[in-house]
């Protein structure tokens, strides 16, 4: 089991005024009088690593990635089972769409799609109220009643977007998403507004197990581009997580091609989320990093 | 297309052996052939093809997409594509004798300068002897040939990977026009410590924006009916953008909109520090714009725009 990082500290800190915080993130319910304005106005981020999770051939283990997530939600939420926390942000009555990403080059695991499939339901929601999709968001009847929302993929260099980001990632509940496509998708966060999506996401996690740092033209892909990070970065606020996401790609790049090489183009559709939108918030300064796990070549 | 049908008639009407009249009409039928090719008209992608690529054999289920279907196949990266002229992408699988997977992608750009554009986009070396120029990088090999631009993949890449890459370029590449035209405007780029590769050929200001980010706002009002070209010069990563537009009324209105915008007043041509502490300049000449982008030092700005100015100059008083 991973070590968390000051562990003690942080989960006593965590615990009464920490849970606010993320519930002010997530659209639920927050009683604001038992929280200090300084720690509402933070986003909670738990990136959590293994070094074991994905094999030298690419192979991911299901087991560490459930017990990787279940340790995430513990820090992000400061209880001691993960399934209590799950049972804070999913109700036995909720219909729970799973949104996923499917790019067939770098798709959600399916073993992360397990991971959050089995706590939804441990949490007392019916199996016919659960769906995981991606493409047909729209025409997916779970989706269409859907109460809540769980936003899952990879992150990956993209060449309008800058990044496929978790703010991204609910292009498709959109009929047309060149819609969303000016000025490099510097919009998306429009996305969350959209009825079918607006105050419903309980949860978003950035899948950084092999991220991709680098394209080859225009939508090509390259293993050569993708490393074993082995990590997820969990948090209620998907801006704060993307912005954790992207500062590890530019890391990454930087180390990569020896000299500082932004990405083409900017993703600056993160932080006009946060600037513009105030879907969540960008701004380091206002992000409560949880680092849980393997260290080595962390890149933050 | 009717001059060079008429021409090669006249032609055939002077031939007296059949050696000459069976050569006229291979001649004929490869003018028309190409003539259609170069004017855009409808080619049926999926027939360009070959069956068989050494031990690779083409599966059935080739597909083609169009500029609205285009994010079925590549989802929003198909933006790279629609902000040329781009009319549809033909895709087929292949299968090798030992198991490989080859993927062969055939863009119809609708002209030699927008497939040059695309393959400029994310270029960062270019070798002749495929097309108009190929590069090879890991898994994918793309080149651009006449409206085409190709981009040939593995789903393994390993040690045989680049043989088995080129050899299915050159089979593909045998069966496209073989003329390939640069843009013109790339001529007009001045040599002197150009970075070698670093052009970059577009119309969009989205386009412009992912190779150097302007403003978010269109200041240069760009559009389908402007020509750009991006490069960077030495010393340090000076950027010299040139802009061609319709007429002189449309660069006039562009150069006043960047200089107010971006140069904060500037003159024509005058190097102005900007926040980062680099220098950019602004100058119109007849339709084209000359915009020194980065340069570190007023003097290296003023060398540049200088170079830039003679280029275009020339290429105007040649009548053009």
């Amino acid at each position: 089991m991973s070590k968390p990082i000051h562990l003690v500290t942080r989960r006593d800190f965590i615990k009464g005024a920490g849970c606010a915080a993320v519930g002010l993130a997530a659209g639920l319910p927050v009683l604001a009088e038992e929280t200090p304005q300084e720690i509402i106005n933070k986003s909670r981020v738990v990136l959590i690593r293994n070094r074991d999770v994905v094999s030298g051939d690419g192979k991911i283990d299901g087991a560490l990635v459930q017990q990787m997530l279940d340790e995430a939600m513990m820090a992000l939420f400061g209880k001691d089972k993960a399934i209590d926390c799950w049972r804070q942000i999913i109700k036995p009555t909720d219909v729970v769409g799973i949104k996923s990403n499917v790019w067939k080059y770098l798709p959600t695991p399916l073993e992360v799609e397990q991971a959050i499939m089995n706590r939804v339901l441990e949490a007392g929601v019916a199996k016919g109220n659960v769906a995981i999709d991606d493409r047909d968001v729209l025409g997916n009847v779970v989706f269409q009643r859907a109460t809540a929302l769980i936003n899952t993929r990879p992150m990956r260099t993209h060449a309008w977007s800058g990044v496929g980001s978790l703010v991204k990632n609910y292009i498709m509940f959109v009929e047309n998403p060149p819609d969303y496509h000016d000025d490099a998708c510097a919009g998306l966060a429009k996305l969350w507004e959209l009825p079918m999506v607006k105050g419903k996401t309980r949860l978003n996690i950035l899948v950084m197990l092999t991220p991709q740092y680098h394209n080859v033209g225009p939508h090509h892909f390259d293993k050569a581009y993708v490393w074993s990070y082995n990590g997820l970065i969990v948090s209620t606020d998907p801006v704060a997580a993307d912005s954790i996401g992207l500062k590890i790609i530019q890391q990454k790049r930087r180390l990569a091609f020896g000299e500082d090489r932004p990405l083409q183009p900017i993703a600056h559709h993160i932080a006009i989320a946060d600037r513009e939108y105030h879907l969540g918030n960008s701004n380091p300064g206002k992000i409560d990093l949880i680092r849980l796990g393997w260290e080595n070549d962390i890149l933050i | 297309m009717l001059a060079q049908e008429n021409a090669a008639k006249d032609l055939l009407s002077g031939m007296r052996t059949s050696w000459f009249r069976y050569s006229a009409l291979i001649v004929l039928f490869v003018l028309c052939w190409c003539g259609k090719q170069r004017h855009g008209e409808a080619v049926n992608l999926t027939d360009l093809f070959p069956l068989q690529i050494s031990s690779c054999e083409c599966q059935a289920d080739t597909a083609t997409y169009d500029r609205e279907t285009i994010f079925d196949y590549i989802d929003g990266a198909g933006e790279v594509y629609r902000s040329f002229d781009f009319r549809e992408v033909a895709v087929a699988n292949y299968v090798c004798g030992d198991g490989a997977k080859l993927r062969i992608e055939l863009f119809d750009m609708g002209s030699d300068a927008d497939a040059y554009g695309v393959f400029s986009y994310g270029r960062e070396q270019e070798e002749i002897g495929i097309g108009g120029g190929y590069e090879l990088r890991g898994s994918v090999l793309s080149f651009w040939q006449n409206r085409f631009y190709v981009c040939v993949s593995v789903e393994e890449s390993d040690a045989s990977a680049g043989e088995m890459l080129l050899a299915a370029a050159s089979t593909v590449s045998q069966r496209l026009p073989q003329e390939s035209i640069r843009p013109s405007l790339i001529d007009l780029l001045p040599s002197d410590n150009l970075v070698p590769y670093s052009d970059r050929y577009c119309h969009l200001h989205q386009a412009l924006n992912y190779h150097y980010y302007l403003a978010r706002e269109n200041v240069l009002h760009l559009d389908s009916t402007t020509n750009a070209v991006l490069a960077r010069y030495r010393p340090g990563s000076t950027l010299l953008l040139l802009v061609e537009y319709p007429d002189t009324a449309r660069a006039s209105s562009a150069a006043a909109s960047f200089m107010q915008t971006i140069l904060l007043g500037a003159k024509n041509a005058e190097p102005m520090s900007l926040a980062s502490g680099k220098f950019a300049s602004c100058e119109q000449i007849s339709r084209y714009l000359i915009i020194v982008l980065e340069s570190p030092s007023v003097q290296s700005a003023l060398n540049i725009g200088e170079l830039a100015r003679a280029r275009v100059a020339e290429f105007l008083s040649q009548g053009q």
